[in-house]
């Protein structure tokens, strides 16, 4: 479905992601694993257009959209939910809602609003409430919610557990468990390796801009380097 | 009372000029972060066409104020793709040099279109009503009703419709906004064509019910940016308030016994003197009252700093 | 230079005792260029003007000499600096005696301070405050009325209307302005009359609501508005679109035009304006419509209503000079200038004190005239009670 081949990504001068490839099959969880500053969220910010990818080619379902810009990657079916939520803080929850749907022209939307709100309860005692006075655990659901609205066929998340208590840790992981049932593709990244390879159900471990591990979350559970560097044991 | 709720209706028609102003520099700003300087002198532009299609062509002014709209949306197009957009990412002073150019450029383009004289946009509404002991001309009423009406379609556009909430968006948080799929190279085109819309209707009324001249533009625009920082930057109700404010009680004169003028009724000499260089009543020229230059203009009736000294 | 040799060599025939036309050059220090120049270039344009007309009729006699004027002008801009430095030159480097124009105050004010220690005389024109004639400059002299005698006449004319209560609006913080309110009141007060605001504006101000609603909730019998045509027309319109309905009196001296880009001759009927006559074609006289066809002929367009100041003094420089037999004695021209009668050629209607053109203080007096707006158009409806004599008693009594 989403084909990452040789990608590089440069800011300014300096390269920071020296020739990535990664795949990723249609109801597929994926996540990406590594240290801070390995390159993970520039792959992220790159597949979505927020960033230039230098050289490389990115597809997604047979379509080049290698170097698109964003808005275009949202309509062709990838939506990111973003680090740090980033919620749009003086709009209301319903508003932050709709604005999700933002690239859709079809009539149900209010029907999907009504979906989040029942699979999120919380949003709806929250709807009329401005999203910047909404706790962080309630924000990182509004923000997966706001993203779930525009019906992508690609969900990738960005760091959804940072910042967050243990406990809403928890909740997210059982939230993003919920929506790869749901059928929907994900691409997962976190630092919060243990949780991300519990979900997921193959993962690339990257290490100063490139790939040095890839399999399935259950091996790279047991991957002694894995063991010893991310999951602390 | 009649008299405080006159000053209030004397007051809302020029706040409501200033809540337009106001509304565009404000949506500006939340988008692009830019001090849009130029916008006094578009909205004069506004006027000055207006006031050449009902003059120069005899159009009917509602005619003229929707081709005047037009070109105003046009202008707003163009300003943003040609001005600011080259120097959308680079430093903030650039844009900042650029706002500041363009407003030399738009001033420049009303003297050599439209000359220095001042001009009246001619209207038909010369009748007053009376209500209890408080009057409201009618063309004030009409300008009162078009600027509230105009509120309420910006408010519910930004509210209400997907562009709306995509302006929004942008404005508080660029990058997520991109990631809703916002376009976010054709949000600053629609931005600019809104505020310079709303622009030229303010141009409108003030030269319906003023004047527009060289050098009005500027004034405004230092007004709508008074009436943001008064309601909070990029807030639109923050700038309804504000103008509101700024229009009504916050005028000289309209505080009974305040500002200029003692409680006597004799003028205060010490009230006219404001601090700092200011505008000369004369000539226009800058002057300043401070000390000496009061003390001469005393004896000769005129500003030395900028010797203009009309009779 | 040739020109100043020509002169030179004219003089020293004329020592000689041959009876020949010479040259005598007059100087014009007056706005030409910037925002006073709508004042200035005409006065400058009447001086030059009326120097050739005397030159066409045989020029100045004095003794068996015939002097032909020569009019050499220097913008001085309005500004105090630029007329003193024109000044300067006009004397130490022109040699000229006889300096005309001086429409604008702070440039007039600024030679008038030093004028008395020069072997010059003087004539000031257009610019109307009132300390330039207080001083008792033996050699200046000035044709144009200060402001606040105007005012004077103007507040005797609303009294004898019988309005007791008068609100003023105004640009009061320029002086003239302020001049004329100041002397208005003084004659409304004699008549039992008072003066129950006054309230300010700026040049730039368009919306005197504010001011105007506080005025009608004192219920004055009457309003006096003293300022620029632009914000006093504004004021008119606003007036009535705030329902007040009491006569209103101004000092504006704008034409119909002016009014009529702001406000319609409906909201403009019945506004008076009580200022110096000046020129208008309406009460001018036979010297007046010449002066106004020849002006307009010569330079293409119409003379300003002040311009004739700036042509009166040169023909009462003229006579003076005949007067006192001598082109060189800059003492006895200033003293015949004292001492003259109103010469025959001048355009504006002088009232003399004494018979005499000026004052003791060198101030000239013209009538001050009541216009009224009737519909679409300033009629002349009368004179204004203006009192030369009485006025010119007090002008002496102020330093």
């Amino acid at each position: 479905m989403l084909t990452v081949s040789d990608l590089r990504v440069s800011y300014g001068q300096i390269e920071v992601i020296h020739g990535v490839s990664i795949e990723v099959q249609e109801g597929e969880c994926v996540a990406l694993i590594g240290a801070n500053g390995a390159g993970k969220s520039s792959t992220l910010k790159a597949i979505c257009g927020l960033v230039t990818a230098t050289s490389g080619t990115i597809t997604f379902e047979g379509q080049d959209i290698t170097n698109q810009s964003g808005h275009n990657i949202v309509r062709a079916g990838i939506t990111m939910c973003p680090e740090g939520r980033q919620v749009f803080p003086q709009m209301t929850t319903l508003q932050n809602l709709r604005m999700g749907a933002y690239a859709r022209r079809d009539d149900e939307q209010a029907i999907d609003l009504e979906e989040m709100m029942n699979m999120f309860p919380i949003l709806r005692e929250r709807k009329h409430q401005a999203a910047g006075t909404l706790s962080g655990g309630e924000q990182e659901m509004l923000a997966i919610a706001r993203a779930l609205m525009a019906r992508p066929r690609l969900c990738i998340f960005d760091e959804p557990s940072l910042g967050l208590a243990p406990k809403i840790v928890a909740e997210v992981g059982a939230t993003i468990k919920r929506i790869k049932k749901m059928g929907k593709t994900i691409l997962l990244v976190e630092q919060n390796s243990l949780m991300a390879l519990r979900l997921a159900d193959r993962a690339y471990l990257f290490e100063a801009g490139e790939i040095v591990l890839s399999g399935t979350g259950e091996e790279l559970q047991s991957h002694p380097e894995v063991v010893k560097a991310y999951l602390g044991h | 009372m009649i008299e405080i709720l006159q000053q209030i209706i004397n007051g809302m028609a020029i706040g409501g000029v200033y809540v337009l102003i106001a509304l565009g520099l404000t949506t500006v700003f939340g988008i692009l972060g830019i001090a849009h300087f130029a916008h006094g002198s578009v909205s004069m532009f506004g006027g000055y066409l207006t006031f050449f299609f009902v003059v120069t062509w005899g159009l009917p002014l509602i005619a003229a104020i929707v081709i005047a709209l037009l070109v105003g949306l046009i202008l707003g197009i163009l300003i943003e793709l040609l001005a600011y957009r080259p120097v959308r990412n680079a430093n903030h002073i650039n844009a900042f040099i650029v706002a500041l150019g363009l407003t030399m450029m738009v001033e420049g383009l009303n003297l050599e279109f439209f000359g220095h004289e001042q001009v009246v946009i001619p209207t038909d509404f010369s009748w007053v009503f009376k209500i209890g002991g408080v009057t409201i001309p009618e063309l004030r009423l009409y300008t009162i009703l078009a600027a509230a009406l105009l509120i309420a379609a910006m408010t519910i556009f930004v509210e209400k419709t997907k562009t709306g909430q995509a302006i929004r968006a942008v404005a508080e948080n660029r990058d997520a906004a991109i990631l809703m799929g916002v376009n976010v190279n054709t949000i600053p085109l629609v931005v600019f064509s809104i505020s310079t819309a709303l622009g030229v209707c303010a141009g409108v009324m003030v030269g319906a019910l003023f004047a527009i001249a060289p050098g009005i533009g500027e004034g405004l625009v230092v007004k709508g940016f008074a009436v943001l920082i008064l309601g909070g930057l990029g807030s639109i109700p923050g700038a309804v308030v504000g103008g509101l404010v700024d229009g009504g009680p916050a005028r000289p004169g309209s505080v009974p016994h305040g500002g200029r003028n003692r409680p006597d009724g004799r003028n205060d000499p010490k009230g006219i003197r404001r601090a700092g260089p200011q505008l000369c009543n004369a000539c226009g020229g800058l002057r300043d009252l401070g000390g000496g230059g009061l003390r001469v203009r005393h004896v000769f009736g005129q500003y030395p700093e900028c010797g203009c000294a009309l009779v | 230079m040739k020109m100043k040799a020509l002169t030179a060599a004219l003089a020293m025939f004329g020592t000689a005792g041959f009876a020949a036309e010479k040259q005598l050059d007059i100087g014009v220090s007056d706005a030409l260029t910037g925002g006073a120049a709508v004042y200035g270039l005409p006065q400058s344009n009447a001086v030059q003007m009326a120097a050739e007309e005397i030159n066409a009729a045989g020029g100045i006699k004095v003794g068996d000499d015939t002097y032909m004027l020569n009019v050499i002008a220097y913008d001085d801009k309005a500004n105090p600096t630029e007329a003193s430095n024109a000044v300067r030159k006009l004397i130490d480097r022109d040699s000229v005696k006889f300096i005309l124009g001086f429409c604008c105050s702070g440039a007039t004010g600024a030679v008038a301070s030093f004028i008395e220690n020069e072997d010059a005389v003087m004539l000031v024109g257009n610019a109307a405050e009132r300390s330039i004639t207080t001083r008792e400059i033996p050699n200046l002299v000035r044709t144009r009325p200060p402001a606040d005698y105007t005012g004077a006449a103007a507040g005797t004319f609303v009294a004898e209307k019988g309005h007791k209560k008068v609100a003023v609006l105004g640009a009061l913080d320029v002086g003239f302005y302020a001049s004329y309110v100041d002397a208005f009141e003084k004659e409304l007060n004699k008549a039992g009359g008072a003066i129950v605001t006054r309230e300010s504006f700026g040049l730039k101000d368009r919306d005197m609501s504010p001011q105007l609603t506080k005025i009608r909730e004192m219920q004055p019998d009457a309003i006096l508005v003293v300022g620029y045509v632009e914000p006093a027309a504004f004021i008119y319109r606003q007036a009535v679109e705030l329902g007040i309905d009491v006569p209103r009196y101004g000092f504006t001296s704008g034409s119909e035009e002016q009014f009529l880009r702001v406000a319609s001759s409906e909201q403009m009927e019945g506004v008076w304006d009580l200022r110096p006559t000046e020129l208008t074609l309406l009460s001018a006289s036979d010297n007046g419509i010449a002066y106004h066809k020849n002006y307009s002929e010569k330079f293409g367009i119409a003379p300003s209503p002040s311009s004739p100041y700036a042509y009166d003094q040169t023909y009462a420089l003229k006579d003076a000079i005949e007067a006192a037999g001598t082109v060189d004695d800059t003492e006895a021209v200033a003293a015949a200038l004292r001492a003259l009668a109103v010469p025959d050629e001048v355009v504006m209607q002088y009232l003399p004190v004494d018979k005499k053109m000026f004052d003791v203080n060198g101030q000239a007096y013209t009538s001050n005239g009541a216009f009224q707006w009737q519909s679409g158009n300033w009629v002349f409806v009368q004179d204004l009670p203006s009192d030369a004599a009485a006025y010119s008693a007090f002008l002496s009594t102020i330093d």
